[in-house]
């Protein structure tokens, strides 16, 4: 009992004095707080829609709608379950399963830097941005993912009946007597999708960080083979984001690209099975048969399995048996076909010959473009699994007395929720006296 | 009002309309005369309506289009199985039934017609409107408890003799920010966010075997659409719209019977064309959706009116 009086009487005197300086700062009226990008020097920053800026609190929350089940009809899914975070946001299935058991016809595409996807979805030249395509996997019905389509009412009332949504929703779009909208939720929604930037693999430290040691000798030979003309793999998955269909911010024109890279040819003419035509679903252009997006290759090496359908495994499959091949071969089954003879295959996919050195030397080249922080980060983690440690408001792994500043100006309200979202333990919007005083203990106690 | 009052408002209608969309004061009232739907636009259609009435003195009168949806000759309920339905003559239990209108008009004798100006509320939003029949009981969980079988609106007063109106979104209301759209184009089962823009027709049912009960949906809307410079959609490919008309209709005395029955009677609820949606979602390459928009009176080869071919829509006197 002493003891346990003694070891809080230290964290208390901490937080009076804290406490002082923030009534002297404290001001009536609050604003969102910017989002500050942490990535290095020259690195591109993703576009942002006027009507959407991005903010400390627009992000967070869309953390919490990002892994939350309740975005699910019922109520078994959210986000993360197709995207899972350590896996770089896929979720190591061929295809994606939906809420009610429902196989989509797609591999769930990584969500690694999809703020600077020009075109969002594997073939859909009509999405062209976070905030359209955010309500297809919740009210799409055809496959029914998320489930929500005519639950609008009762999506948002789980949200309103939970006081921390109401907090964070009326903090991230402050100046609105209700703020919490279907319009709300989404923008919500594609602010956190927007924040998940990789920038922290081998390539980056190499090339924008200037460390010499970063790429092993392997990987730079295979970086040099990418972006030739005998592999040809530059020309669809070129620039910083290893994606042609890349855009970003100075970037005057986004660019859109579409391609049958050969990987089907059911009929001689180039066909692709039925449920997975490219964008000949949305166009009706014959000539858009097979025709998809080629998406970024950063964190490939965790996004396994590969294509739009999930059909190869291994990265050395896709290397070898297509495209080394020029084209997969299927030999028999419903999708048998040479997609090599394919007439519709991008000229770009002809085929190459590779020896085992440069077989490992480009899956090495792949493999630097692989970011463990992005994969470990707790700024993309999931909100709804106790902290780490409560005091760590920024996330940033470490507890120092700016947290606990933070968590005091959460707890007087001076602050917004998002500044120390660990801090409420609870999940009741607020940071009560008890939270404070576990997030001082936690500093004081260095967290460990 | 004297005629050359009348011409004065008209005129100042014109040259507001000229000068492009006028800010809104939503407390006071549409600041521009000519804005009917207060959306800060002077439309062509408001035009000719403000014009109509400063002719007619500003005599309106209110009516009201009632719809009824029906299965065959059976009112359609939330619940209901019905027998003997189509082509395969198929135990059948429908489990929603809504759809959107816009571009309703009032024909006179002289085959002249009058935009009916809409009243607005939650189910009737500038000149569209949806009717919902279904009322999110029992197998149409997947609704809302309030239900519309009205499109109310004023026109000046006079004698009309027909109908028109079209099924769908109005192309320039089709391709906007649903997430933000006011009702009723904010209701998420009429999205339609892959083809990008919205379900004009929605129907889901299942169909009743022995030992099955294969689901049977009829979603109609736009398809092919594409982007223009400035990037936004520029237009569609099958616009998957219907022209309706009916040249003998009152509505005093009639009803616009929408029916199911007469959607599905050419079309075996029982098979469906393998690797395509149960039913029609308006897929370009599957078949099934040919007999159902043909009897919505759409084309099935490219998307246009087809008024010949329609049979959904009937008028019947009311009972």
């Amino acid at each position: 009992m002493i003891s346990s009086l003694v070891r809080r009487a230290a964290p208390l005197g901490i937080l009076a004095c804290a406490a002082f300086s923030l009534l002297l700062a404290a001001s009536s009226a609050r604003a969102v707080e910017p989002w500050v990008w942490d990535t290095p020097p020259r690195f591109p920053l993703p576009k942002v829609p006027d009507d959407n800026p991005m903010t400390l609190e627009g992000v967070t929350l869309g953390r919490f709608l990002f892994y939350d089940a309740r975005l699910s009809g019922n109520q078994t899914q959210s986000c993360a379950s197709c995207h899972r975070q350590d896996i770089a946001f896929t979720d190591a299935r061929p295809v994606g399963i939906g809420s009610t058991g429902e196989a989509h016809p797609r591999n769930s595409m990584s969500l690694t830097n999809i703020g600077y996807a020009s075109v969002l979805a594997w073939a859909n030249p009509l999405l062209l941005k976070l905030e359209q395509q955010i309500l297809i996997p919740l009210f799409g019905e055809n496959p029914v993912e998320l489930g929500l389509a005519g639950r609008e009412d009762e999506l948002l009332q789980r949200l309103r009946d939970d006081a921390r949504y109401r907090r964070l929703f009326a903090e991230a779009f402050p100046g609105v007597d209700a703020p919490i909208t279907l319009q709300n939720l989404v923008r919500a929604l594609a602010s956190f999708n927007r924040s998940l930037v990789s920038h922290n693999t081998a390539y980056d430290d190499f090339f924008y960080r200037f460390d010499d040691d970063a790429l092993s000798d392997s990987a730079l030979r295979g970086l040099d083979a990418f972006f030739t003309e005998k592999f040809e793999c530059f020309h669809c998955h070129g620039g910083f984001n290893f994606s042609a269909s890349t855009t970003f911010v100075g970037n005057q024109f986004d660019e859109v690209q579409f391609d049958n890279n050969g990987l089907y040819n059911l009929d001689g003419q180039g066909a692709f099975p039925p449920d997975n035509t490219g964008i000949l679903e949305i166009t009706g252009n014959p000539a858009d048969m097979g025709r998809f997006k080629a998406p970024t290759l950063r964190n490939v090496e965790l996004t396994a399995p590969y294509m739009h359908d999930g059909s190869l495994a291994t990265l050395e499959d896709v290397l070898v048996d297509h495209y080394a091949r020029g084209g997969l071969l299927t030999p028999d089954g419903p999708n048998a076909g040479d997609g090599r003879t394919s007439p519709l295959k991008s000229p770009f996919v002809r085929g190459f010959s590779m020896s085992a050195q440069e077989k490992e030397d480009m899956l090495a080249a792949l493999r630097s473009l692989t970011d463990w922080r992005f994969v470990t980060n707790p700024r993309h983690a999931d909100p709804f699994q106790p902290a780490w440690c409560a005091a760590d408001c920024d996330l940033d792994e470490e507890a120092t007395l700016a947290d606990v500043h933070d968590a005091l100006a959460v707890a007087f309200e001076t602050a917004s929720l998002a500044r120390c979202a660990p801090g409420d333990g609870n999940g009741d919007g607020a940071i009560t006296v008890e939270e404070l005083v576990a997030a001082v203990a936690g500093v004081h106690g260095g967290c460990e | 009002m004297p005629l050359v009052d009348s011409v004065r408002v008209a005129a100042v209608a014109v040259a507001i309309a000229l000068a492009g969309a006028m800010p809104v004061l939503s407390q006071e009232g549409p600041l521009c005369p000519g804005d009917l739907d207060g959306d800060g636009q002077v439309t062509s259609d408001e035009l000719v309506t403000a014009v109509e009435r400063s002719l007619s003195g500003c005599d309106l009168q209110t009516v009201e289009l009632r719809f009824r949806g029906r299965v065959g000759d059976l009112p359609f309920a939330c619940g209901t199985t019905y027998e003997n339905a189509g082509a395969a003559g198929s135990r059948w239990l429908p489990t929603d039934f809504r759809f959107y209108v816009h571009g309703v008009r009032l024909i006179r004798a002289d085959r002249s017609e009058v935009a009916l100006h809409l009243e607005q509320n939650a189910f009737q939003n500038g000149d569209v409107a949806l009717l919902d029949f279904e009322d999110d009981s029992g197998p149409c969980s997947n609704g809302t408890a309030a239900t519309n079988a009205v499109v109310r609106g004023q026109v000046p007063r006079g004698e009309y003799t027909g109908v028109r109106f079209a099924l769908g979104v109005p192309f320039e209301r089709n391709h906007v920010d649903a997430s933000s759209a006011p009702s009723p184009l904010n209701l998420t089962a009429m999205f339609w966010g892959w083809r990008g823009g919205y379900k004009f027709l929605r129907v889901d049912s299942f169909v009743i075997l022995d030992d099955d009960f294969p689901e049977f949906r009829v979603h109609l809307g736009s398809t092919g659409c594409r982007y223009g410079r400035p990037l936004e959609v520029a237009g569609c490919t099958r616009a998957n719209r219907a022209d309706l008309r009916f040249d003998d209709f009152a509505a005093a005395r009639d009803v616009i019977v929408a029916d199911l029955g007469a959607l599905v009677a050419d079309s075996d609820l029982t098979v469906n064309l393998p690797e395509t949606a149960p039913g029609c979602m308006a897929d370009l390459g599957d078949s099934d959706c040919d007999p159902l928009l043909r009897n919505l009176g759409v084309d099935p080869a490219d998307g246009f009116p087809s008024p010949p071919t329609q049979k959904f829509f009937r008028v019947e006197a009311a009972e």
